[in-house]
């Protein structure tokens, strides 16, 4: 791995394609497009095949040519390579002829996919001196950035919204984090961290790091095609926050391809809202180019971003993928999260209710057809956001401490249920 | 000058008499489209506006404008456009994820 560093070529902006040297800085100076990380795919094609991949721990990091490290990764070596499960009792629900749940709500660390981004962020932040990393949160990334950071001896800050519950903060607290409530509005933190990150020259992970944090979710693409036996799936279905990780995933199928490991195909790849917070959907249905910003009001608050930051690079991804969006409301996303509960045992965060039940709506409606195969993407546990389902999911009864009662009250449940 | 309220954009440097630049998407809403605000604030403010990318549809029209001034001049410019309702985001758009 001593020519790593190789494998990378430049920063390069994604609109006019000027390219920048590989250091900590995320805006082309030129019309202020987002920077990405471009590769040397020739060289990494002759290095990275299946074999050599196989022969990897069952980590993300398997796949570390294609990801923007110099040398061996430091921060979350054991990341990733989460299940893929053939879903058949949800299929058979769905109506679908075959389905796969990759699923990141038992992604190690912290149960959600953002350990994944935050892995190559601060491993990336370490190769480049930073002795300080910090992110803007109201959960999963804050909760990864915290433990990960920790584990790799980095002093840690994270803010987030002074209001937010005691849970969510708690999961940062416990990892030794410095936890910065900020009183004000939810567009007011996000503004504020935006000048912290400028000034104090730390590694903001979404921020200065972000062309290396964001690459970190093409792992979950390389996962999906390796477990499906070397190929892309027809449709993938992809929760949008800020739209980041299904312009990843595309990437990540286009990126094998580029390398020789799978065959050429074309991947749909379907972009999954929250009605709440739902400006890239309602930009997709509506066939514009760009989205409009929008207050969130969801129960879906890992994606309640009303100004996307690549919703217009989901929606252009979309359109030439030939997918489509969906969006589901607050009932619909717990109904998914217990369909999914109870037909395949998997608790997922409300996000992965919005994925599930936006997957429902596009099989029903003939988008997605009942005929082929589909990958659902769950990116984080439910244990996260046990209030999104409280009082939704039924009482437990109680009975005295009587075998006559216990027989009582299953008679009656065999009853009801006939 | 326009009423000043506590803007949501705040500059870098803390000093109000420090040279500073700021770098924001602003987005209209269609009814506003046609208004020439940016020409409006280069001339309410001392401040230099240069535009680096824009968009404009029937549905939203969206300016990267790069703001440079006095930290006083830019955040009042800043509090301006977002009291006549444009939406001012920093260029980082999407700090805080969840």
């Amino acid at each position: 791995m001593s020519e790593q560093h190789r494998y990378m070529k430049a920063l390069k902006c994604r609109e006019c394609g000027r390219e920048y040297p590989l250091a900590a800085t995320h805006v082309c100076e030129f019309d202020f497009g987002p920077l990405e990380v471009a590769y040397d795919y020739d060289r990494i094609k002759k290095s990275l095949t299946r074999a050599a991949i196989e022969s990897r721990p069952a980590s993300m990091w398997r796949y570390r040519e294609l990801l923007p490290i110099e040398k061996e990764p430091t921060v979350g070596r054991q990341v990733g390579f989460t299940p893929l499960i053939k879903a058949d009792r949800l299929a058979r629900r769905l109506g679908i002829r075959e389905l796969w749940i990759k699923n990141d709500a038992v992604n190690y660390p912290t149960l959600s996919f953002k350990d994944r981004v935050v892995s190559v962020a601060l491993s990336r932040a370490k190769e480049l001196g930073f002795e300080t990393v910090a992110c803007a949160s109201t959960g999963n990334l804050a909760n990864s950035v915290a433990a990960n950071a920790a584990s790799a001896g980095l002093k840690s800050y994270v803010f987030i919204p002074s209001d937010l519950e005691q849970g969510k903060i708690l999961n940062s607290l416990i990892y030794g984090a410095s936890v910065i409530g900020i009183r004000g509005h939810y567009d007011e933190v996000n503004r504020l961290c935006a000048e912290i990150a400028g000034k104090f020259g730390w590694a903001f992970v979404n921020v200065n790091m972000r062309p290396y944090y964001a690459e970190g979710s093409k792992s979950m693409a390389y996962e999906i095609a390796e477990q499906l036996g070397w190929k892309a799936p027809q449709h993938t279905i992809i929760p949008m926050a800020s739209g980041s990780l299904l312009t990843k995933i595309h990437k990540g199928y286009q990126e094998l391809v580029k390398v020789g490991l799978i065959p050429e195909s074309h991947p749909k790849v379907y972009g999954a809202q929250a009605t709440g917070c739902s400006p890239i959907s309602t930009a997709q249905k509506a066939g514009l180019d760009f989205f409009k910003p929008v207050k969130p009001d969801t129960i879906a608050k890992s994606l309640a971003i009303g100004t996307p930051a690549d919703g217009f690079y989901a929606l252009k991804v979309m359109r030439e993928t030939n997918a489509a969006a969906e969006d589901v409301n607050d009932d619909e996303i717990r109904d998914a999260i217990r369909l999914l509960a109870e037909t395949e045992g998997i608790f997922a965060e409300t996000a992965g209710g919005v994925t599930l039940g936006a997957a429902k709506k596009l099989i029903e409606c003939g988008k997605i057809p009942k005929e082929d195969s589909a990958v659902i993407c769950i990116t984080g546990n439910g244990l996260k956001t046990l209030d999104a389902v409280s009082g939704h999911c039924g009482k437990p009864r109680e009975i005295k401490p009587s075998l006559r009662e216990f027989e009582a009250l299953l008679t009656q449940e065999e009853s009801a249920r006939a | 000058m326009a009423a000043v309220k506590k803007s949501k954009v705040r500059s870098k440097n803390t000093s109000a008499t420090a040279e500073i630049r700021q770098r924001l998407w602003l987005m209209y809403p269609p009814r506003l489209i046609k208004k020439p605000f940016i020409w409006e604030v280069g001339h309410q403010f001392k401040v230099i506006t240069n535009i680096r990318q824009a968009t404009v549809t029937d549905e939203i029209g969206i300016v990267c404008l790069e703001l440079s001034g006095v930290r006083a001049e830019v955040d009042a410019a800043i509090r301006w456009l977002e009291k006549n309702k444009v939406n001012v985001e920093p260029v980082e758009i999407g700090v805080i994820a969840g």
